[in-house]
């Protein structure tokens, strides 16, 4: 305990002997204190007079660049996304155009197909009602001319039978008949 | 066309002129050389021959007289063979047919030219001229020409208008009527 008092009082000793001495070395001297202060002042007047304004106006000027250049990059992103809402939309409407025109076409192709195949049908309806009207004409033909033929026949025959066969006496009656028949007649 | 012209002013001319002959020598010469001119006619070789130029005109005229002498009168012979020495045998017929028609029209009459394969009796004419009259409304003189060739029946021409009323005819009708 003795010791730890010794100790106490030493460092005392020690700094008071060292308040005395320090605080000097660190402080200047007042006159040198004052030319301090007034030449800080005078410089700080100076700046706070002349270069706070142009540093102020650069910054401010910066600023509204930079200001500027946001505003503008905002535009530009807005108007990319007005032309990019526009594209999305044009290609929607081109595609919505586009399955309009292919249904058009094809509704159309279905139209021009179904016309091909109804004028087809007709057509082929119309070349079989011919054929069957030829081969009627030509069946009426040939049976025209294989009537005629037997008719012809027939007739030849009986010219021979008949001019073979007659008589004076049938000569004479067909005469008869004939002028019976042209006077009753006319 | 001035052929078919030609040919029938001298038609005309001979049938005038035969008609001048036979109204001078009487109303039967008419008909005599109608029914002999178209007898002839009815013959294509003789009515050749009579035309043919390289055979002389005494031998045509000896031909004619062969086969109309004995059955027709001299007019009627000298008539046919004055035509016949004119080079107009091949209108014949036609020169008959029309001195016919022109003896028939100087009495109002028409002709009817029948052929038949056999000659007809009285009833048969006046029957048929009759028939004829009533079909025509006029009177008809009948000239009946015998063609064998004619089987059943008989054809008539009047004019323009043929009746056939042969059994050839019927069959003709009959093929018209069936071709």
């Amino acid at each position: 305990m003795n010791m730890v008092f010794n100790l106490i009082l030493a460092t005392e000793a020690v700094t008071t002997t060292e308040e005395s001495g320090g605080i000097d070395l660190l402080l200047p001297a007042p006159e040198e204190l004052i030319a301090g202060i007034l030449a800080f002042s005078i410089i700080f007047g100076v700046a706070w007079k002349y270069a706070l304004p142009t540093l102020t106006a650069t910054l401010q000027s910066r600023q509204d660049a930079v200001t500027s250049k946001l505003e503008s990059a905002e535009k530009t992103k807005e108007e990319a996304a007005t032309l990019l809402s526009d594209y999305r939309s044009q290609v929607a409407g081109a595609k919505e155009e586009a399955a309009q025109i292919i249904a058009d076409a094809r509704e159309a192709g279905e139209a021009v197909k179904a016309d091909i195949v109804a004028r087809a049908n007709v057509e082929a309806e119309a070349i079989k009602e011919r054929s069957r009207e030829e081969v009627a004409a030509e069946r009426e033909r040939v049976a025209g001319d294989l009537r005629r033929q037997v008719a012809d026949l027939s007739i030849e025959v009986a010219e021979k039978v008949v001019s073979v066969s007659i008589d004076a006496g049938s000569q004479r009656e067909l005469i008869d008949r004939y002028i019976d028949e042209l006077g009753g007649v006319r | 066309m001035e052929n078919a012209t030609s040919q029938s002013s001298r038609v005309e001319g001979y049938a005038s002129a035969l008609l001048d002959i036979s109204t001078a020598e009487g109303e039967a010469v008419a008909d005599e050389i109608y029914r002999a001119a178209l007898a002839l006619d009815g013959n294509a070789e003789l009515i050749n021959t009579l035309s043919d130029v390289r055979i002389p005109g005494e031998r045509k005229q000896g031909i004619v007289d062969d086969l109309l002498g004995s059955r027709a009168s001299k007019v009627t012979v000298a008539a046919i063979n004055f035509v016949v020495a004119s080079g107009q045998a091949r209108s014949l017929g036609d020169i008959a047919r029309r001195l016919a028609e022109m003896a028939a029209e100087a009495e109002g009459d028409i002709i009817a030219e029948v052929r038949a394969p056999l000659a007809l009796d009285a009833d048969q004419l006046d029957r048929l001229q009759a028939a004829l009259a009533k079909a025509t409304g006029r009177r008809v003189q009948v000239k009946v020409v015998v063609d064998p060739s004619v089987i059943g029946g008989l054809v008539a021409k009047v004019g323009d208008t043929v009746l056939d009323g042969s059994v050839e005819g019927r069959f003709t009708e009959l093929r018209e009527q069936w071709g």
